[in-house]
């Protein structure tokens, strides 16, 4: 099962996004880096840009995104199923 | 508050069911030493903690471990998926089915239904990051044990993520704990409890200014 289209973008997404996350983790006990948290905000720009990108395209990833409408939000795959499944 | 991102923290996409495998897998989620418990216990830890940095560590790595929960109901979730009654039979999951069918529930491997008693929140600050580095510990050698199990390389792919996070985890509450020590009377760290005796950490002593 080669990856759609869609999980393409969102695994590109979840690297960018887990970055910063790691990245925000290690700040938590080192907050005086600076070059970590510039290094952080770099890679949550692109990650921000990445999911307008993608939301864009294929609907609203939490709750407080901009979407079209309700079923954009029900409707699936949900994250633990793939196209497949719909 | 909790925000839902709909979408896995790493992907999961696995092609075989296979329910045994899932079995073995399901401690992750509701045994000892598993994914929910470890949400639960740094989750409740975090609001008594003594300081900010205490409080932020605990809130961030809890959060994680409920991305990684939900991971692990995703491998659950599709090893068991479109199983025949033959293959679950043939796969010693005849057991589990009887209570759950193929839905996700959090029990260990052997059948251990979840329990808080597997975690603690003791109120100390210097006992509870123990408790946390030996947990990270825990689930390390729980994800090896898994991988000496499973053959699939797609399953691996995440278990292997959800390993190399439990060792990161285990390092960032060793700098928290020294942290909380550097704040406390080197003479005896155990004189006093930070969260229930305040005035014995030592105020404004910064650690890290140039």
């Amino acid at each position: 099962m080669p990856m759609t289209k869609r999980e393409a973008m969102l695994k590109q997404l979840s690297t960018y996004q887990f970055a910063a996350l790691d990245l925000q983790l290690y700040l938590d006990t080192h907050a005086d880096d600076g070059r970590a948290t510039e290094q952080m905000q770099r890679y949550k720009q692109q990650a921000r840009t990445l999911r307008q990108q993608y939301e864009k395209l294929y609907g609203p990833l939490t709750k407080s995104s901009d979407d079209g409408n309700q079923w954009s939000w029900i409707n699936g795959p949900w994250p633990w199923e793939s196209e497949a499944d719909n | 508050m909790f925000v839902y991102e709909k979408k896995l923290q790493y992907p999961v996409k696995i092609k075989t069911p296979n329910a045994r495998l899932a079995k073995a897998i399901m401690s992750q989620l509701g045994g000892p030493d598993g994914e929910l418990g470890a949400a639960l216990r740094y989750l409740n830890q975090r609001y008594t903690m003594p300081a900010p940095e205490l409080k932020a560590v605990l809130t961030d790595i809890g959060t994680e471990e409920l991305n990684h929960v939900e991971m692990i109901g995703a491998i659950l979730y599709q090893l068991t998926k479109d199983l025949t009654v033959d293959q679950i039979k043939a796969q010693g999951f005849d057991d589990y089915f009887v209570d759950h069918t193929t839905g996700v529930y959090p029990q260990s491997a052997s059948g251990v239904p979840f329990t808080t008693a597997y975690i603690q929140s003791k109120g100390d600050a210097i006992t509870d990051l123990h408790e946390n580095l030996a947990a990270e510990q825990k689930a390390r050698v729980t994800y090896d044990n898994i991988l000496r199990l499973a053959d699939d390389h797609d399953v691996k792919d995440a278990i292997r993520f959800l390993r190399a996070r439990e060792v990161v985890h285990y390092q960032r509450f060793g700098e928290a704990l020294r942290l909380l020590t550097d704040k406390m009377d080197a003479k005896n760290f155990y004189a006093f409890n930070p969260e229930f005796d305040k005035s014995c950490l030592v105020k404004n002593k910064r650690n890290r200014k140039a």
